[in-house]
């Protein structure tokens, strides 16, 4: 398997489980099952989607990438974060190795490429380009293109948090739809050697439609005329997938991929809420309704720790020498971060049930922690709880998400099949960080010694 | 002060050196970055007046001229030599010296050089009424691994300064935000709010 092409399918969330589920009804996706190898996908800690992308495209962890999230720490200050854009990346992603050896690459909509970068061939930003007014193509000119032969371009679905369920599906099948003709056509109207795309639309049906199909989750009615749209999106995909292989050339081998997969969301932690109960956190005036924690005032001269919302918790201290009003002694660090872990990994529900936290220090995770890591990461419940950072709910346990309905959350693996391997087959222990020396094996190039995964064959 | 580092523009007579570097020059001043530019043609008029175009010539301005972004590149400039430099070996032997070393080969056919031909010098070349005349009557060794190639033919100039500067963000030398490469207030906001919406902050 040398110097072949490679096209990357890459599908946002696209989950391992629902597709053993609906194995029968994904015909494309299950030929390539049998056509290679494929498995469950380890994503990186914490699974998202920055930094799980970038991790799998440069075979780095987060901690070498110094991404944490969509938004992370620039100094110690309590509210300056920085959003983790293409130019924060300092690793070489497989687009910027294979454009250094001279190949050719198309790049549409992965992840972490806005701004966009030059790279030997063609490259659409993603989906933290503000709007299609910037210019989120490179080269330039390529904006005129894209818009020629779809229209009106989507970076993502719009007004993702509503009531609208018959909208939300229509937006996400157009994306869909619309990312997948525009990769034929690339694919189709230009000489390549590397071609990948990520569409987000998966992640995105999972978090606004899982609760109408899953019996597991919370808000599950049986009978409800949504009950088939994850399914029926699935095979629509698949379809999409299917066309899209009979465009490429036979001898170029197809990577299906997702960065995470996804479970139920069972309710969120409001992580700020704790911490006050608990006294680790004061404010100086307490919101009644609730309120973004970015909004309150702190008192930081009484408060030792605060946290994030999102899918997953990260919880900062405010430590002495380091914070501007830090309170935590750095010799006392590590027993505060102990405790911390011991409390909160005690968390109940309201019912008086462990609620399965799990806490990690980044040096549990990473060889390094590059930029300002959190001081921990909390997955509630595992990650089947979401984080809401919100204040002024009156408890810690929320079953209404601070931003609007989301029915999901993220879980640890994502999917992946390769085709034209030498062996076909289910393979176990697959990590993220195999798919960037796996891609170089198959184009005949050298693999590198600092990338952290093995490949796949 | 920021890391020093040198930018080495390579490349043919006419194929862009000189036009990228005030550019990068401008931007890179106006972000509070120190800057000096050393220019192949403006050089030969100063620090290596009365030097010719023999190999052994070529070779001590080429040196000199690193020599001098040695000392800028460790007071923390950004130095960018713009200057021909023909030769594979002085050049690698400035990156050496340099450390700090970003290899900008400014790629471009000559045909399309001779049929520009800003200065027309290409037609007095290969009429043979230069000598020694880099690409015409004089070897030029393109680099094997430059760090950023330009191709002044195929893309426009905002495209080639880009290229650098992207380089120069990915390598650690600029931050993106001083140059400007942020979000706008207004974007920045509108992107916070898209990802609230979507759950991942």
């Amino acid at each position: 398997m040398e110097g072949k092409r490679v096209a990357i399918i890459g599908l946002d969330c696209w989950d391992p489980v629902l597709v053993e589920k609906w194995r029968d009804d994904l015909p494309h996706i299950k030929s390539l099952q049998e056509n290679g190898v494929y498995g469950k996908l380890r994503s990186t800690d914490p699974p998202i989607t920055i930094p799980a992308w970038s991790s799998m495209m440069s075979g780095k962890s987060p901690g070498t990438l110094g991404f944490y999230g969509f938004r992370n720490r620039s100094d110690y200050s309590y509210d300056k974060l920085s959003f983790a854009t293409s130019h924060m990346v300092r690793e070489k992603r497989l687009w910027d190795i294979l454009s250094d050896a001279g190949k050719k690459v198309i790049i549409l909509g992965v992840p972490q490429t806005y701004p966009p970068k030059a790279v030997n061939g063609i490259l659409v930003g993603d989906f933290l380009a503000p709007d299609t007014k910037s210019d989120y193509t490179y080269p330039k000119a390529l904006k005129e293109e894209i818009e020629r032969v779809v229209g009106d371009y989507m970076l993502d679905v719009d007004d993702f948090r509503t009531e609208n369920k018959e909208r939300l599906l229509r937006d996400i099948y157009r994306m869909t739809k619309q990312h997948f003709d525009l990769a034929r056509h690339f694919v189709t109207t230009r000489e390549w050697d590397f071609f990948m795309m990520v569409d987000m639309g998966p992640d995105r049906i999972h978090h606004g439609f899982w609760k109408f199909f899953d019996p597991a989750h919370p808000k599950y009615v049986a009978g409800n005329p949504l009950e088939t749209s994850i399914r029926d999106y699935y095979t629509f995909v698949d379809g999409e997938v299917g066309k899209l292989i009979e465009v490429l050339p036979a001898d170029c081998a197809v990577i299906v991929v997702s960065d995470h997969g996804a479970q139920p969301m069972i309710g969120g932690v409001a992580i700020n809420e704790w911490l006050i109960e608990k006294g680790y956190l004061t404010l100086l005036s307490r919101p009644e309704t609730p309120t973004k924690i970015g909004s309150v005032k702190i008192d930081w001269q009484n408060t030792r720790a605060w946290g994030e919302g999102g899918y997953y918790s990260r919880l900062f201290f405010n430590v002495k020498g380091r914070e501007p009003e830090g309170t935590i002694d750095p010799a006392d660090y590590e027993a505060f971060r102990d405790r911390m872990i011991e409390e909160i990994t005690a968390m109940t529900d309201e019912r008086g049930a462990i609620i399965g936290n799990v806490c990690l220090r980044p040096e549990d995770l990473y060889r390094e922690a590059r930029g300002i890591p959190p001081d921990l990461f909390i997955y509630f419940g595992n990650l089947a709880w979401r984080s809401v950072g919100t204040v002024g709910l009156g408890s810690y346990i929320t079953y209404e998400n601070d931003t609007g309905p989301d029915d999901a959350n993220h879980s640890f693996f994502g999917y992946v099949s390769v085709t034209g391997t030498r062996k076909n087959g289910v393979r176990e222990g697959l990590s993220i960080f195999d798919v960037a020396p796996t891609v170089l094996t198959i184009m005949g190039m050298p693999t590198f010694k600092d990338m952290e995964g093995k490949i796949i064959e | 002060m920021g890391k020093g580092v040198t930018l080495w523009l390579t490349g043919l007579s006419g194929s862009g050196k000189t036009t990228i570097s005030e550019i990068l020059e401008k931007i890179l001043r106006d972000a509070g970055y120190k800057v000096e530019v050393l220019d192949g043609d403006v050089v030969r008029t100063n620090l290596s007046k009365g030097l010719g175009f023999s190999k052994e010539d070529r070779d001590i301005n080429i040196k000199r001229i690193g020599f001098v972004c040695k000392l800028l590149t460790r007071n923390g400039v950004v130095a960018i030599a713009a200057a021909i430099s023909p030769y594979r070996e002085i050049r690698d032997y400035n990156r050496a010296e340099i450390g700090d070393f970003i290899e900008i080969y400014c790629s471009c056919p000559i045909d399309v050089l001779a049929e520009r031909d800003v200065k027309g010098l290409y037609k007095k070349a290969l009429a043979g009424e230069i000598k020694n005349f880099t690409g015409v009557s004089d070897p030029y060794e393109p680099p094997e691994n430059p760090e950023v190639v330009i191709e002044s033919d195929k893309e426009s100039v905002e495209e080639s300064v880009k290229k650098a500067l992207d380089k120069m963000i990915e390598l650690g030398y600029v931050d993106p935000q001083r140059l400007g490469f942020g979000y706008s207030e207004e974007d920045e906001e509108k992107v916070k709010k898209r990802l609230e919406d979507l759950g991942y902050i």
